[in-house]
């Protein structure tokens, strides 16, 4: 290409359930907190949207420690859903994040179907939130959670109360710890969910052989970042096929590559969750390699990717 | 009065190289790299969240040893799997270091004495803190334990107490025994700690049956190290804090100390 020749723009931005993202990388819920803490290393407005660490109607201190732990390409957490509770979120957390020119999805979860309506209710109405990821995947906590996400009658039911209580677009994140994500994914479109989001952590345990005692103090947890990677690819790829919602994929992301990939599986957009641990500026970086991969496979636009996977 | 700067200073993410990695005892290695940025504004009990080249995924913190010039010091032992690996590089390769991060030690001016209690490795954030408050003129009592004189590390000339488990150097036992024998010489005293959980549940113990402001830094499992994921926590009178930015550096009376972490 001769030297002069100016490199045509690549359109980043995709659209989710009627939201418009600048870029297609979003931080997942759990991995950046309400924003502000990762203000300076991987600031809000790098990201096409930031998903909030999960609320729930009261405050919750979470699992006894060690509550992360390495293992092999990946990490295994058992928070509990630590979080300051919703009001707590709308009044000291929200503004924040609403400065920084983020677009906010605010995530939820309850011990009861009554409780993911009343937050939907509750986060409505509050300006600066453009929409909901109904978390019915958690491995952490022994009330709700993972347990409204393994059966179809039950996500469907929990996805319409919350679609009945909130005008908001609801994104509904599912569990690969079912033996058919597919099925689930099916249930919840035909419940009403604006979008889909997959996967969160696969059940994991680690053990201390010296001690002979588990190494999270909650004994299992959720295993998350590259090595989950295969796993969530082939989850997306399956519910794209199952679907018509709009999918956002997750899991083990941390190169522009990686994204693509999820992309190409037909995911819309994708989640950055372990690797902003690693490195705080994988999502500016994914977004920029998202860039350079459409000019590389003459893609006039970030959204042409999804679905493009040769058959 | 504190004098510790507030608010706590900004943190980045920088590329360094490594000016040197030697082995100073058994075990315990000191790293060294220029860090212009963080050398200026990191204060003492802040850490540096490094990424080594070979690091399958996660960072690792470490408290800053020191600070001369440019220049950035970090005294580890070797502990896991992420210590061995740093361990082995070498002056020259790369190091991703986010930070300064997290809870300085406040130097509380108005005190008449300052004790600072280290227990084995403990030192490693301690050597700044005595740095600085040598140059606060607020001279400064080092009481340093471990288990023999080998694993003495070489630091600041200051007053100090020695104990050793064997009694090869100094007194024999635990240097919070040496610190409660000292401790009348001393009325009023900030303390401030770092070391095995039980030396600073003893220290804690000191600091409320005398009355005395103790300022501990503890350690923990981390996957952020901003406070963003809650995974590093520590359980605290009042609940969870997260050690990487509630902490590291506590309040003694605020901890939990029948809760003992596993690290």
């Amino acid at each position: 290409m001769n030297r002069n020749t100016p490199v045509k723009p690549v359109d980043l931005a995709v659209r989710v359930c009627g939201l418009r993202l600048k870029n297609p990388v979003i931080a997942a819920s759990g991995t950046y907190g309400y924003g502000a803490e990762y203000r300076r290393l991987a600031p809000p407005a790098d990201f096409g949207a930031i998903i909030t660490k999960t609320v729930t109607l009261a405050p919750r201190a979470g699992n006894p420690p060690p509550r992360v732990f390495e293992t092999a390409s990946g990490m295994i957490n058992a928070i509990g859903l630590a979080n300051v509770g919703v009001e707590a979120f709308l009044r000291d957390k929200l503004p924040g994040l609403r400065r920084c020119g983020a677009l906010v999805i605010a995530n939820i979860a309850g011990n009861t179907a009554d409780e993911y309506a009343r937050l939907a209710r509750r986060l409505d109405g509050a300006p600066g939130i453009a929409a909901i990821e109904v978390n019915i995947s958690c491995p952490n906590v022994r009330h709700g959670g993972v347990a409204f996400g393994t059966d179809p009658r039950v996500a469907a039911s929990l996805t319409r109360k919350v679609k009945k209580a909130a005008k908001l677009p609801v994104i509904v994140k599912l569990s690969p710890n079912v033996s058919d994500i597919a099925a689930i994914a099916r249930a919840v479109e035909d419940a009403g969910a604006d979008a889909l989001s997959l996967i969160n952590t696969l059940y994991g345990m680690a053990i201390d052989s010296r001690r002979r005692r588990p190494v999270l103090g909650n004994v299992t947890g959720g295993l998350s970042g590259p090595a989950i990677k295969p796993v969530a690819l082939y989850c997306v790829h399956q519910v794209c096929q199952a679907v018509k919602l709009p999918v956002i994929g997750i899991g083990g992301i941390r190169s522009a590559e990686d994204a693509a990939e999820f992309m190409l599986a037909g995911a819309c957009a994708v989640q950055v969750g372990t690797a902003t641990f690693a490195d705080p500026g994988a999502a500016r970086a994914i977004a920029r390699g998202l860039a350079a991969y459409c000019r590389e496979h003459g893609f006039g636009k970030a959204s042409d990717i999804t679905g493009a996977l040769h058959k | 009065m504190t004098c510790s700067a507030n608010p706590r200073p900004a943190e980045s993410q920088t590329a360094v190289r490594i000016a040197g990695n030697r082995r100073v005892g058994a075990g315990v290695h000191l790293l060294r790299f220029r860090a212009p940025a963080i050398a200026r504004a990191a204060q003492p009990g802040q850490f540096l969240h490094l990424l080594a080249p070979g690091m399958a995924l996660l960072r690792r913190p470490f408290s800053i040893h020191d600070i001369d010039g440019d220049g950035i010091a970090i005294l580890y032992r070797i502990a896991g799997q992420g210590t061995a690996l740093l361990s082995r590089l070498r002056q020259g390769e790369p190091l991703d270091v986010v930070g300064p991060l997290g809870r300085p030690f406040a130097i509380e001016n108005g005190r008449p004495h300052h004790i600072v209690v280290a227990g084995g490795i403990g030192i490693a954030p301690l050597q700044l803190l005595l740095r600085r408050l040598r140059a606060a003129k607020l001279s400064p009592l080092l009481c340093y334990g471990c288990a023999t004189k080998t694993e003495l590390r070489p630091h600041l000339r200051v007053k100090r107490i020695v104990a050793t488990d064997d009694g090869s150097c100094g007194a024999k036992g635990f240097v919070t025994a040496a610190l409660e024998a000292a401790l009348d010489r001393y009325p009023g005293a900030q303390l401030y700690g770092c070391g095995p959980w039980p030396m600073l549940k003893a220290l804690a113990a000191i600091a409320a049956r005398r009355r005395l402001p103790c300022q501990v830094s503890l350690e923990s499992f981390m996957a952020c190290g901003v406070g963003a994921c809650q995974g590093c926590v520590v359980k605290a009178v009042d609940g969870y804090r997260t050690v990487c930015h509630d902490g590291p550096v506590f309040e003694s009376a605020a901890i939990d100390w029948d809760q003992e972490p596993v690290v």
